[in-house]
């Protein structure tokens, strides 16, 4: 047999296609895709809300609480004259499905939330910077708002398809995810659904009240004093720029012919 | 204090690892394009001797004496690599970066085993084969792929006659 050298062959074993079109295929193609399955989730998830009434929501979720929220002593004063406050603003809410509690978390960044279950979280952040009842008041009637539009379940369905996503994307186990606050309060509200809960809300003060002066000083204050930078942009990334929201509210207040004068309800744990 | 805290997790969030895949693809490349152009180029030089996977040694050719030769090569993947490696893990198909990877490391492994067979003053080599095996990486258990070992070897004969 006769040996006739040849030399190799290239192209046989490597595909001809630049890495750096291989890359951007995969990344189109997956963003594509998740994209689409992201969407069909959250088609999901107004269906699912369609179908699960608040009452059903509020049995399911008694007791629960996030795993990263560090909550204070329930004998706490400040907890407990915000529940008081909390429970009269929920009387002006007719037939609400939920038995509201609120539970105060130590991190010292202002902020509150509405979780499954009826549900409020505050920061001690929150109560340190409230200087009036009918600030908190707003605050909490916000919450509250939120949960009369039922945003909070989709906060969390979105939480959980991203956590997901995430989890898919790392390799981590998908079964092995905690709920946590942090994820829900960073995937945020959209601005149409901050503006229904503030209209909520206010209707909620001046119900309390018989006027809405000062709800929205707490915005005030924060865009006078601009808050620190990185804080206010935490925050703008998830609500209307407090400037905005505070000429929105006194739009609201003239259009309803609510009283924007009126005596100032202090905190009931400042006056001692 | 704070914007700096929160730019700096920015920047290692996000801008770091993709300055570390720029940097890996364009350092990877470079470093395969020379070892293909090396590789080319031996290979023209080793061009005319007789390696062939016959497990028997071809009747014609009359052996003086043999030994074993081998040639090995242990190549790593870069992270560019790796990414889209894993990329192409969600959906299946052909690993595209991975292909010119082994196809340098099997090449590598051939001509080494050439080269040493050469020096060795030997004419050719037959039932010439290859192994694979896959480098664990400690870090993480043993899960990650540290890098790939091409092994190739084969006997290799010194001829009284000048085959073909």
């Amino acid at each position: 047999m006769k040996y006739v050298a040849r030399k190799a062959r290239e192209g046989i074993n490597v595909s001809d296609v630049h890495p750096l079109a291989e890359a951007a295929t995969l990344v189109a193609g997956l963003t594509a895709l998740f994209l689409a399955i992201a969407l069909l989730l959250i088609f999901f998830i107004e269906i699912v809300l369609y179908f699960v009434p608040a009452e059903a929501e509020a049995r399911l979720f008694t007791g629960w609480m996030p795993e990263d929220v560090v909550v204070a002593d329930s004998a706490n004063e400040q907890r407990q004259a915000t529940q008081v406050l909390l429970d009269r603003l929920a009387g002006h809410w007719a037939d609400a499905p939920y038995k509201f509690r609120v539970e105060i978390d130590e991190s010292a960044t202002a902020n509150a939330m509405a979780l499954p279950g009826g549900l409020i979280v505050v920061t001690q952040g929150l109560l340190d910077q409230v200087e009036s009842e009918n600030e908190l008041a707003f605050v909490l009637g916000h919450e509250l708002g939120h949960f009369r539009n039922r945003d909070h379940l989709r906060a969390l369905g979105r939480g959980i398809v991203i956590s997901m996503f995430f989890a898919v994307i790392t390799g981590n186990d998908v079964a092995g995810l905690g709920i946590k606050a942090t994820d829900l309060t960073l995937r945020g509200f959209n601005r149409k659904q901050e503006s229904r809960a503030d209209e909520f809300a206010l209707a909620l003060v001046n119900a309390r009240y018989g006027h809405v002066n000062q709800a929205s000083r707490l915005f005030d204050r924060w865009d006078e004093q601009g808050t620190g930078a990185s804080q206010l942009m935490t925050y703008l990334s998830t609500h209307p720029h407090p400037r905005d929201r505070a000429r929105k509210l006194s739009e609201i207040a003239y259009r309803d012919g609510w009283r924007t004068d009126g005596d100032i309800t202090p905190l009931s744990w400042s006056t001692k | 204090m704070e914007d700096i805290a929160q730019n700096l997790g920015l920047f290692f969030n996000y801008a770091l690892p993709l300055l570390v895949l720029m940097t890996a693809y364009f350092i990877g490349s470079v470093i395969e394009k020379r070892h293909f152009a090396s590789i080319r180029e031996r290979e023209d030089n080793a061009h005319g001797f007789p390696v062939v996977s016959f497990d028997t040694m071809p009747d014609d050719w009359n052996a003086s004496s043999s030994d074993l030769v081998t040639g090995s090569i242990v190549i790593s993947l870069d992270y560019f690599k790796r990414v889209i490696a894993g990329l192409r893990g969600l959906v299946g198909g052909r690993i595209k970066t991975y292909e010119p990877l082994l196809e340098r490391a099997r090449r590598e492994a051939l001509l080494r085993m050439t080269e040493s067979a050469r020096e060795q003053g030997f004419d050719a080599i037959f039932n010439v084969r290859l192994e694979t095996s896959r480098l664990a990486n400690a870090s993480r258990d043993g899960k990650g792929t540290a890098g790939v070992e091409m092994l190739a070897f084969g006997t290799a004969v010194k001829l009284r006659n000048r085959p073909g």
